[in-house]
């Protein structure tokens, strides 16, 4: 599975849900799939995607997901104990695992030497795995039954789509979407 | 023994429910210790964040979900929440208050903390971020009526606005 494959899978069984969507290359593919109101990409915000992800869900009743990259992850590490500690129910955090920097020119992260499951399972979240789209899309609906934090360890293949354009929408009008969107009872 | 507010702390803490505060995201800080318990004191709901930036992302998100979300936080701080601030609740219009204790001036006691603390105010200007500084020079009630007033600028201004809070010079630091 690469990163647009898992998007378009996350996409089309979150429907309902409010997504939070990582930097770089995540957010501009995840745009060629849907420009839903729904989504808040934060273009340039890295390692806050999970952060933001926990405020929203702290705030709504709707269901929230993460789409957060390895790196993204890795560099606000901090937010997994806040995360274990507050454990809001309506919120789903994906992390799509390609052991590397790929919105940055491909550059290796530590997940590449690490078992990030492993770690997300030492703070006592349920990590389901998954490396192809139909388990993907079962973790997903397996998450919102759970009625638990759940994390959604996804490993995707290294590399950008090709021909993805540019993300060039005011990030102050993408956010004023998003918020009238999670007002809107769905 | 937990440090005990003062009428200056707790104006802070008034001024952030006179605005309506229903929830605040915090790192401690022993001088803004007590505004945090008072807060927490009153069942404002808070969020214990391990990081400044952290702080700003679960605030923000709270603040788009129509919450009314603050941060409670000590200066030294900002230098992990620039980014943040600036990637996040600067470009996408958030309209998130900021309270923060300032640190580095008479009274201090740590000798390296001013050389972070001190280029706060130019550091927030520098990104945009308009600054309100309370002082021994304010009276008590402008420590509440200022916090407040910034929180309802973040409001309305969909824009982060920061209030530093001078706990430690010893004018402040010894009223009760
Ligand atoms: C604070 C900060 N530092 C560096 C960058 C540059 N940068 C943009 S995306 C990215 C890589 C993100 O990696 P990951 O989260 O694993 O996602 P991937 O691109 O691999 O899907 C980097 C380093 C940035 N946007 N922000």
């Amino acid at each position: 599975m690469n990163r647009l494959e898992a998007l378009e899978r996350i996409e089309s069984v979150t429907r309902e849900w409010a997504l939070v969507v990582t930097c770089g290359a995540t957010a501009r593919e995840m745009a060629t799939v849907s420009r839903s109101e729904r989504h808040l990409p934060l273009l340039d915000s890295m390692g806050l995607t999970c952060a933001v992800g926990l405020g929203v869900a702290l705030g709504t009743t709707s269901h929230v997901g993460v789409v957060d990259g390895d790196g993204s992850l890795l560099m606000g590490f901090s937010i997994l104990p806040t995360l274990a500690t507050t454990r809001p129910a309506n919120l789903t955090v994906v992390v799509l695992d390609n052991q590397q920097h790929a919105s940055a020119d491909g550059m290796a992260s530590q997940a590449a030497q690490l078992d990030l499951a492993v770690a997300c399972a030492g703070f006592g979240f349920a990590v389901d795995e998954v490396a192809d789209g139909p388990a993907l899309g079962r973790a997903l609906e397996r998450a919102v039954e759970a009625r638990e934090l759940r994390l959604v360890l996804a490993r995707i293949e290294p590399g950008n789509a090709e021909g993805v354009p540019l993300l060039l929408e005011d990030p102050a009008v993408l956010a004023s979407r998003f918020a009238a969107a999670l007002e809107a009872p769905s | 023994m937990p440090k005990t507010s003062n009428s200056y702390l707790r104006a802070v803490a008034d001024g952030l429910c006179d605005w309506g505060v229903e929830a605040f995201v915090y790192v401690p800080s022993s001088h803004a210790a007590p505004v945090i318990r008072d807060l927490e004191a009153r069942g404002v709901r808070a969020v214990l964040a391990n990081r400044e930036e952290e702080a700003v992302g679960i605030a923000g998100g709270m603040r788009l979900a129509g919450v009314r979300a603050a941060i409670v936080m000590q200066d030294n701080g900002f230098g992990n929440a620039l980014t943040a601030l600036g990637t996040f609740t600067v470009a996408y219009h958030v309209g998130l208050p900021v309270v923060a204790n300032s640190r580095g001036g008479v009274g201090e006691y740590n000798s390296m903390i001013q050389a972070i603390s001190g280029a706060v105010p130019r550091l927030l200007e520098a990104l945009g971020i308009p600054v309100h500084e309370l002082s021994r020079r304010d009276p008590v009630e402008s420590w509440r009526s200022t916090t407040s007033a910034a929180a309802e600028l973040a409001t309305i201004q969909h824009r982060p606005v920061v209030t530093l809070f001078d706990a430690l010079d010893p004018a402040i630091a010894g009223a009760r």
